[in-house]
């Protein structure tokens, strides 16, 4: 048996058919020029939620990176003002051995006062260091200047709070970005007699009153402040240490998240210039049959 | 046995039976590429014969009508799909519209941006003290508040653009209805069943159209009148020769938008939601389901962004080390607030018009200062209430989908994920259900056109044959004359 086959049911199909290669054409192409595999969320829409979902998560990785380079800064500075004030001790101590020797004479230990007031000075300045427009021993007070000079060679008084200070750089941990004042310069939390300001004060009475041991005292009390000193720059180096890996280990993550969302969103171009190709092909044959189709006609050969 | 003029009648029979023959074979050439046309055949029979003694003559070929090669049912079939495809089509369309931009998955989509606004508190949590960071956040948030608007007012405006065509689309359809229905009449009226087929192809032409603009059930009557009625029944728009026109009123349930109406005897019916395909259906679905579910998701959003902060922000102290109150919320909204728990209420609506109406407070964008960094008093160091409104980013239930005031879903990035996979199922669905009838309407005209359509080929055989007939009774024709010219004038001669 043969069907009824008039012409329009031919135009009909190839049409169709054709309409859809140009669509694919069309498709590919925009995958070529754009470098995008989806055009549209419709074309894979469980995709473009994952790209959304990895951009997403790229997004606050880097602002994590940012956020851990903000809190590297200041305990950058909290660390630096730290190692000046254990160089200063360290001074301090040389001077107070200076002055401790049996040869001193109550004059030749009022010189030294002279030195040992211009590290005062010097370590108050540092205590009162800003950085990024706060001040970073206040606590959270940063527009108050932290220590002010009431009776000097009494310590200062620490016009600081205690609140610390957190940044978030993941999303369920914070680091603290600040040290208190008080503890750095007034030897608060630390061992019995760790303030700088304090045994400061003890050797300048010492040297003053020309006491050798008032002076070995404050030796013994610049000792434990050293030791408390040292233990906050430790502890600044250690926050700054995990920071380092935190960021490098994000920076990771997110090479890997892009991976990811590279595999969902760009163009597989060797599949995309295949299909591409091949659909050249489909159209120029089915426009050559279509028009051969239409050519031939029993009309053509009636006289 | 039969005389000359007997013989004569009987050959110029078939004269005239060729040439009413050759006529529907040019008919059918003429209408070769008429959309909706159904080939014509004429219907010869040979005439009554004569009975001289016991002997049977016949009296040449008479035309009994000229008969329409058509299917009714495959017709009824074709009305249905073809308002399937319509309607997937432009609820494809419309979808498509809107997709790129709201499904935006890049650096300027909504997802970004939100997230672009929280960090804006990250970064505010390092430095409160710093006003510079204090009017970054508030541009990052009236950036946010601009992506947002832009979108929702896309699809306001795809919405109005969809309501526009109902207008006119139901002007159409009137239009069309009359049409079918004068044609009705026509073919109710016709001499023999069947035998009006032009009017019919008319009818059926009318009617693809008409199944393009308004998904239509079809019914053939006995007098071969079509009766009409909306795919869902709900209203009649043609039945016999009178028609019922639909007609269109602003309807502010609708958001002011044209609610579809059918006027039966003097009482007017709501048939906006029995409208389910063609054009028509397409835009009135697109109009009052599915932009306007995008819609509402966006408002959810927002209402959730808006409400979550608002909350914590009146729990905080600005940098002046003052406590906000309720009047120094981050966000203004158009939609009222729980006077405790400070979130949007509802409403009953999913916080309809949220996205339109938010802002940043005016007192903030004024004052800076007034963002509640802080979360104790006096410190302008402090970024505890900064952290935990950054934290609102990655929290687990910050939106109310259910409408009940209390958050039950979240993070932000995946309300939005799921909005973007929304449109995107939504584009997917009715492009491959668009596909879909595309392909199963061809089928059918095409099982259509191997009845009904007009091959060429088989009209110039027709013809030849037609035309060797006609030669061959004009030549029987001047055989007889020349019998009766010998019986009259040669004889006797």
């Amino acid at each position: 048996m043969s069907f009824r086959t008039p012409s329009t049911i031919q135009n009909r199909q190839t049409l169709l058919d054709l309409g859809r290669t140009k669509e694919r054409l069309a498709q590919n192409s925009t995958r070529i020029s754009s470098g995008k595999r989806l055009t549209s969320p419709g074309d894979d829409p469980a995709a473009a939620a994952l790209i959304l979902d990895f951009g997403t998560s790229i997004q606050a990785n880097t602002q994590f990176i940012k956020q851990a380079d903000s809190a590297l800064g200041f305990l950058k500075t909290s660390e630096d003002v730290v190692s000046a004030a254990v160089d200063h001790n360290m001074r301090l101590q040389e001077l107070a051995q200076q002055g401790l020797a049996a040869s001193n004479t109550a004059a030749s230990r009022a010189a030294i006062v002279a030195e040992v007031d211009g590290i005062r000075a010097n370590l108050l300045a540092l205590a009162n260091t800003k950085e990024q427009g706060k001040y970073i021993f206040a606590g959270t007070q940063t527009q108050t200047v932290p220590f002010t000079d009431g009776a000097p060679p009494a310590p200062p008084t620490w016009n600081g709070s205690a609140g610390a200070i957190n940044l978030d750089v993941t999303a369920s941990t914070s680091v603290t970005t600040n040290v208190s004042g008080d503890s750095v310069f007034l030897g608060v939390g630390g061992a019995p007699n760790a303030s700088i300001f304090q045994a400061i004060q003890d050797l300048r009475d010492g040297l003053t009153g020309n006491s050798a041991a008032q002076i070995q005292t404050a030796i013994d009390h610049l000792s434990t402040a050293l030791d408390h000193l040292t233990q906050i720059r430790t502890d600044l180096g250690g926050r700054q240490a995990g920071l380092l890996a935190l960021q490098g280990n994000l920076s990771g993550f997110n090479l890997t998240l892009q991976d990811l969302q590279n595999a969902q969103q760009d163009t597989d171009y060797p599949q995309a210039v295949t299909e591409y190709t091949n659909d050249t092909t489909i159209q120029s044959a089915t426009l050559s049959a279509m028009a051969k189709a239409n050519k031939a006609n029993l009309f053509d050969y009636l006289g | 046995m039969p005389g000359l003029n007997a013989s004569l009648y009987l050959g110029l029979s078939g004269l005239q039976a060729q040439q009413a023959a050759l006529n529907v074979v040019g008919h059918n050439i003429a209408n070769v590429n008429t959309p909706g046309y159904t080939r014509q055949r004429a219907d010869l029979t040979s005439s009554q014969s004569l009975i001289e003694g016991q002997v049977y003559f016949g009296t040449g070929v008479t035309l009994n009508t000229v008969q329409g090669i058509r299917d009714r049912f495959l017709d009824l079939q074709i009305y249905r799909e073809t308002a399937r495809q319509t309607g997937a089509e432009d609820r494809y369309a419309g979808v498509d519209a809107v997709s790129s931009i709201v499904g935006d998955t890049g650096d300027t989509g909504i997802g970004a941006q939100i997230q672009a606004f929280f960090q804006g508190f990250q970064e505010l949590s390092a430095r409160p003290e710093d006003g510079a960071l204090r009017t970054n956040l508030i541009g990052k948030a009236q950036t946010m508040i601009a992506g947002l608007q832009t979108r929702y007012r896309l699809l306001a405006d795809q919405r109005d653009s969809a309501d526009r065509a109902v207008g006119s689309l139901v002007t159409e359809v009137n239009t069309l209805t009359a049409q079918i229905a004068q044609l009705n009449q026509q073919i109710s009226s016709e001499t023999a069943p069947g035998a009006n087929n032009d009017a019919r192809d008319q009818r059926k032409a009318l009617t693809d159209k008409l199944a393009g603009l308004v998904g239509i059930n079809v019914f053939e009557g006995s007098k071969g009148e079509y009766q009409i009625t909306l795919d869902s029944g709900a209203a009649v728009l043609v039945s016999g020769s009178n028609t019922y026109e639909l007609h269109t009123t602003m309807d502010a349930t609708l958001d002011g938008h044209l609610r579809v109406e059918s006027l039966v005897g003097g009482s007017t019916i709501d048939v906006t939601a029995g409208i389910k395909e063609g054009q028509l259906g397409a835009k009135l679905d697109l109009r009052d389901t599915i932009l306007v579910g995008f819609q509402r998701q966006l408002d959810q959003i927002a209402a959730g962004v808006a409400g979550q902060v608002n909350k914590l922000h009146r729990s905080g102290f600005g940098a002046d080390g003052l406590p906000m109150n309720t009047n120094n919320d981050f966000f203004t909204t158009g939609v009222a607030n729980d006077p405790i728990t400070g979130l949007p209420v509802s409403g009953g609506n999913f916080y309809k018009g949220m996205v339109d109406n938010l802002a940043v407070s005016a007192s903030i964008i004024a004052n800076p200062g007034l963002i509640a960094a802080a979360g104790s008093s006096g410190a302008q160091g402090d970024n505890t209430n900064a952290l935990a409104m950054a934290k609102l980013q990655l929290a687990g239930s910050t939106v109310d989908t259910n409408g009940d005031g209390a958050p039950d879903a979240g993070p932000f990035s995946t309300m939005v994920g799921s909005l973007i996979s929304d449109v995107g199922t939504q584009a997917q669905k009715w492009k491959t259900q668009g596909s879909t009838q595309q392909n199963l309407v061809s089928a059918l005209q095409t099982q259509r056109d191997r009845l009904s359509g007009v091959d060429l080929d088989e009209e110039a055989a027709n013809m030849m044959t037609l035309q060797r007939g006609y030669q061959a009774s004009g030549r029987f024709l001047s055989v007889i004359n020349g019998l009766t010219d010998q019986l009259v004038n040669q004889f006797g001669k």
